[in-house]
């Protein structure tokens, strides 16, 4: 009989639906029957419906089923029908609305099918923590090519050919960084690597820190032979405590493995790494930021030039990339720069890793092919805006990016082609959001955000953001002004020239392209004191629709402030005075008969 | 005075852990705030010493930086999150629900030492928009009825095992 | 300031030219495009910089145009440094709007100062009333108190907190220990929003109150015990004339330099 694998997700998403218990339930079980099957703990690649919306999620190989929605209650079903049986069960499959039918493997899945892993190519394939299974992928085999069998020189040359570009939202061509760093004058340099993710909504850099931690410090390897550095830093953020102890776990066993520490795979070549926790600070993604927090000091940036690369950690050069980027680089060692470079568009060579989340269908975590449209990425590979709504705007570049609208569903993913449209593709978030999301307070939401992370070093970016959240708050709540919108293009402009860090430089980005796309509703908000969204509170006013109401009731259960009343088939009342303007109601009326006033 | 010196002691042996290098000094405050839950002066007072430090940089990096607080945190510590899959689900709603019972805004903690409100960019659930996580214990799919229920069930001692 | 030779940091040498305003000018490779612009009586307008003092780069009054290959990037002239051929331009409608708006932020947050009010005037901008000026704020964070102290070797006060809620404090905002009172702080601040009172014999700065001493030449109050014990020890065999208030060090200063004196040290001759 094969040799059976179940692999269940245990990022943190899935383990905050109890993935934890359903993996230790299935290991007790298939002890306890003696079956020749090894239950592995892992976070789910493509499938990964990313987080819990189809989680927990579970897929056996080899038979390549897998399960979603699964609860602790049918494991015991699992084991019988599946391990010792080979039967599927059916009612644990996912539903494939664009296919029709329940589709039994990932593999299957629409939701998989234009999707390219690179970076992700290990989530989900491998337990968490087990160098073993990393190595059984061909990991650490470029660390051996690189170290035996190239120089240096032949190696930034390569990752320069392939055309990889920065994954952490800057896009600055990572061979170029490496050869600068490699040519500056000094012997102490450093290599480190950026895990600070901070866009609320993206959790790219998360998987992969947590899910396949080896391809980072493999990448980070590479690199330190190619410039000659001996010491490395990986700086993760505070809040992600399971992907600072995996990758803790994982430098231990690369030392214990020979990969990292002294004389590398049996070479002179000599490279240590430490993990550097972070504080809390959005900030701290900025380069300089992250440098300042490693040497212990608070998190505010410093000019550039000089650049990390002339003068970075304790002054040394230093090279810096974000996860995702070094999760390419064992692939292109191994495969070489002519493959990489055949996949993408024009000046975004390889694939990028999107968080897709927010009014879609199947949120979770995609990689695929630079070069693809927001509509493949949103419609076919994300199945669209659920629940009868409208689609209408999606949102890259997280708070220093921009929405775009349906009719820009047609634009290329990539580096360059968002940036014309005034957002950018930014580290990898992408939120969409349909017809029940108010432009100008999303809008707010993200430079209320950036007010809290802004580090206050400079006026611009303290001042400015400042100012510009009041003029929104004050628009949102119905005291906006004639002059407001050209007020906030001013400043966003200024704002934009004068920051010292990219924080600033490109916190106005949401407001300016959310005017630019949408001025209309700004507009509705300022002069006729309305919401169309129906989200403001203040501009908003719910009413039943006495010709549509069918006197269901339906939403009467879901008031919180019982603000509804009415007879059985009979229009039912809202009652002003009560209503909170939460929108349930809205939400789980089977007619639409609420409506905005 | 005597719990000043107490705290001293502990917070040097804390430090002690770490080489007296001035990189160490967000780990080593990271190390202290896990321990009492907040940053006590005089455990600052002692960092700054070990590491050589003027004392009001410690203060700066306390101040800095979100994993640290001033004041103790309540006991149960309420993170609703706010990333962009939860805001437009509706997380400004549970924050008023809050508000309303407990009275809190994010940052504060209730008079009793119960509850202490923060707000997070992004848990990481996205499916399971929106959620607050009350001391490691995940809550998805959250209504300000649903959440009301749940924090009655903390005030009440129901979720002590929690 | 008018008159004053070249004496640019010539860190490594090389002169170059760079183009400021469509005219060309010599520079040193490592100096700022501010000190060549300050050199040749260029106006960038600054909040934070000081000569004492440079490199802040946190006001962020000084950026400047760089044209390149028909791009134009925005630069802080105080930090960015001068390369062969660079094209600078300190003046444009863009620039001139953008400082209208930065300067009328920075009368939002200080709006009893005269430098803002007038730099303000001079790019002709008019307080925003759109918006709730801080009437009970004078301090623009430029962080030069900061740098003062940290220079000096002292570390009492610093920038606390961040975003909007950043401000200049004492450790714990409580009376600082490492306080001199020396009163450097209050005197680089450009918009004097450091409380400083000396009164009968008290210094009080910082909620600290410091014993003033009297110059051994002309008898006025001059300086905290503190700060003259701090630079004692500080400055060892290299303090020279510590117990003289600075118009008195300066009198015997050239008086040393009228009689000769600095001669005799030089050749090491005792004096008689």
């Amino acid at each position: 009989m094969l040799k059976k694998t179940v692999y269940v997700c245990c990022g943190t998403g899935c383990l905050a639906s109890g993935s934890h218990a359903i993996y230790q339930a299935l290991q007790a079980q298939v002890k306890t029957l003696g079956l020749a099957v090894e239950v592995v703990p892992q976070i789910k690649k493509t499938g990964c419906h990313g987080l819990c919306q189809k989680g927990p999620l579970v897929h056996i190989a080899p038979q390549d089923v897998t399960y979603i929605h699964v609860k602790l209650e049918d494991v015991e079903e699992i084991v019988e029908q599946t391990l010792l049986q080979d039967q599927v069960v059916e009612r644990l499959l996912y539903v494939d609305r664009q296919q029709g039918k329940r589709v039994v493997s990932k593999h299957d899945w629409t939701f998989a099918q234009k999707q390219l892993k690179i970076a992700l190519r290990n989530c989900g394939e491998i337990s968490q923590d087990c160098i073993e299974d990393y190595i059984a992928r061909d990991g650490y085999a470029a660390l051996r090519q690189a170290v035996t069998a190239m120089t240096p020189a032949q190696i930034r040359e390569e990752i320069t050919c392939s055309g990889l570009r920065g994954r952490g939202g800057g896009g600055f061509a990572t061979g170029n960084k490496w050869s600068l760093t490699a040519q500056a004058p000094g012997d102490i340099k450093y290599v480190i690597c950026n895990g600070d993710e901070g866009d609320p909504g993206a959790f790219m850099d998360r998987s992969i820190l947590e899910g396949d931690p080896h391809t980072v410090l493999e990448g980070m390897a590479i690199c330190a032979f190619a410039i000659r550095a001996k010491r490395g830093f990986l700086y993760i953020r505070d809040e992600y405590s399971l992907a600072v102890e995996n990758m803790k776990k994982a430098i231990a066993d690369a030392e214990s493995h020979g990969m990292l520490g002294q004389q590398i795979l049996g070479s002179d070549f000599d490279f240590s790494v430490e993990v550097v926790r972070g504080g809390g600070a959005f900030v701290c993604g900025e380069e300089t930021s992250l440098l300042h927090s490693i040497e212990g000091q608070t998190g505010e940036p410093s000019p550039k030039p000089p650049f990390p690369s002339d003068h970075g950690l304790w002054g040394q050069p230093t090279v810096i990339n974000n996860v995702e980027t070094w999760a390419n680089i064992p692939v292109i060692i191994q495969r070489g720069a002519a493959w990489f470079s055949a996949i993408g568009s024009d000046g975004s060579k390889g694939t990028k890793v999107f968080s897709l989340v927010g009014k879609i269908a199947n949120t979770g975590l995609v990689e695929v092919p630079m070069g693809i449209t927001l509509r493949e990425v949103i419609f076919e590979i994300g199945g669209g805006v659920p629940r009868r709504r409208k689609f209408k705007a999606v949102q890259t570049g997280g708070p220093s990016g921009g929405c775009l609208p349906e009719a820009k569903l047609d634009l290329q993913v990539d580096f360059d082609s968002l940036l014309a449209e005034g957002s950018m593709m930014g580290s990898g978030g992408m939120i969409v959001v349909d017809d029940r999301t108010c432009m100008v307070e999303f809008a707010r939401y993200y430079l209320t955000f950036l007010s809290e992370e802004s580090c206050g070093k400079c006026a611009p970016c303290r001042e400015g953001i400042k100012a510009m959240l009041a003029i929104l708050v004050d628009i949102c709540q119905g005291r906006g002004r004639e002059g407001d919108i050209q007020l906030l293009e001013e400043l966003g402009k200024m704002v934009q020239a004068n920051s010292l860090c990219g924080l600033g430089k490109t916190a106005p980005n949401p407001v300016l392209s959310n005017i630019h796309y949408f001025r209309e509703e700004f507009e509705a908000h300022i002069h006729e004191k309305r919401c169309p969204a129906g989200v403001c509170k203040e501009l908003t006013v719910l009413q039943i629709d006495p010709q549509l109401c069918t006197g269901c009731g339906a939403c009467v259960k879901v008031c919180p402030v019982d603000a509804i009343a009415g007879e059985q088939r009979q229009p039912h009342v809202l009652d002003q005075g009560k209503c909170i303007k939460c929108n349930n109601c809205r939400d789980r009326c089977p007619v639409d008969a609420i409506v905005v006033g | 005075m005597n719990k000043d010196l107490q705290i001293q002691q502990e917070a040097e042996y804390i430090a002690r852990h770490y080489a007296p290098e001035r990189r160490f000094l967000l780990a080593i405050l990271q190390d202290i705030q896990r321990h009492y839950k907040y940053l006590p002066e005089a455990a600052m007072e002692k960092v700054a010493e070990y590491l050589s430090v003027p004392v009001v940089k410690v203060y700066a990096m306390a101040t800095f930086y979100k994993a640290f607080s001033l004041t103790p945190k309540g006991k149960y510590i309420i993170k609703v999150c706010d990333g962009t899959a939860c805001h437009i689900a509706g997380s400004m709603d549970l924050l008023a629900e809050i508000k309303a019972i407990l009275g809190l805004e994010p940052g504060e903690t209730t008079a009793d030492g119960l509850f202490s409100l923060e707000t997070v960019a992004c848990i990481g659930a996205c499916g399971l928009a929106p959620v607050a996580v009350i001391n490691e214990q995940y809550y998805g799919n959250l209504t300000p009825l649903t959440l009301r229920k749940i924090l009655a069930g903390y005030q009440g001692g129901v979720a002590k095992n929690a | 300031m008018p008159g004053r030779c070249y004496r640019g940091r010539l860190k490594g040498g090389k002169v170059l030219e760079i183009s400021i305003n469509g005219k060309l000018y010599a520079a040193a490779a490592g100096e700022k495009i501010l000190e060549v612009a300050r050199r040749n009586k260029i106006l960038i307008p600054t909040l934070c910089h000081s000569e004492a003092l440079p490199g802040s780069a946190s006001c962020r009054l000084c950026v400047v145009e760089l044209h390149k290959e028909g791009e134009v990037q925005f630069v802080a002239a105080c930090s960015h440094p001068v390369s062969e051929g660079m094209v600078v331009q300190t003046e444009s409608q863009a620039l001139s709007a953008n400082r209208r708006r930065l300067l009328q932020l920075y009368q939002l947050m200080a709006p009893d100062s005269s430098r803002i009010k007038n730099l303000l005037a001079v790019y002709q901008g008019e307080p925003l009333t759109r918006l709730t000026a801080d009437t009970d704020n004078k301090c623009i964070l430029c962080g030069l108190c900061v740098r003062a102290c940290d220079q000096l070797g002292t570390s009492a006060i610093s920038t606390v907190f961040r975003g909007t809620h950043k401000k200049i404090d004492t450790a714990f905002a409580q009376p600082p220990v490492a306080c001199i009172g020396c009163g450097a702080c209050y005197n680089v601040c450009p918009v004097d929003a450091i409380a400083m009172e000396d009164q009968l014999g008290q210094r009080r700065i910082w909620q600290k109150s410091f014993e003033l001493v009297r110059c051994a030449s002309c008898g006025e109050y001059y300086t905290t015990r503190e700060a003259q014990a701090f630079l004692q020890h500080k400055l060892g065999d290299q303090g020279v004339d510590l117990e003289l208030c600075d118009c008195c060090k300066a009198r015997r200063t050239a008086e040393k330099y009228r009689d000769g004196l600095h001669l005799l040290e030089i050749y090491n001759i005792p004096q008689g």
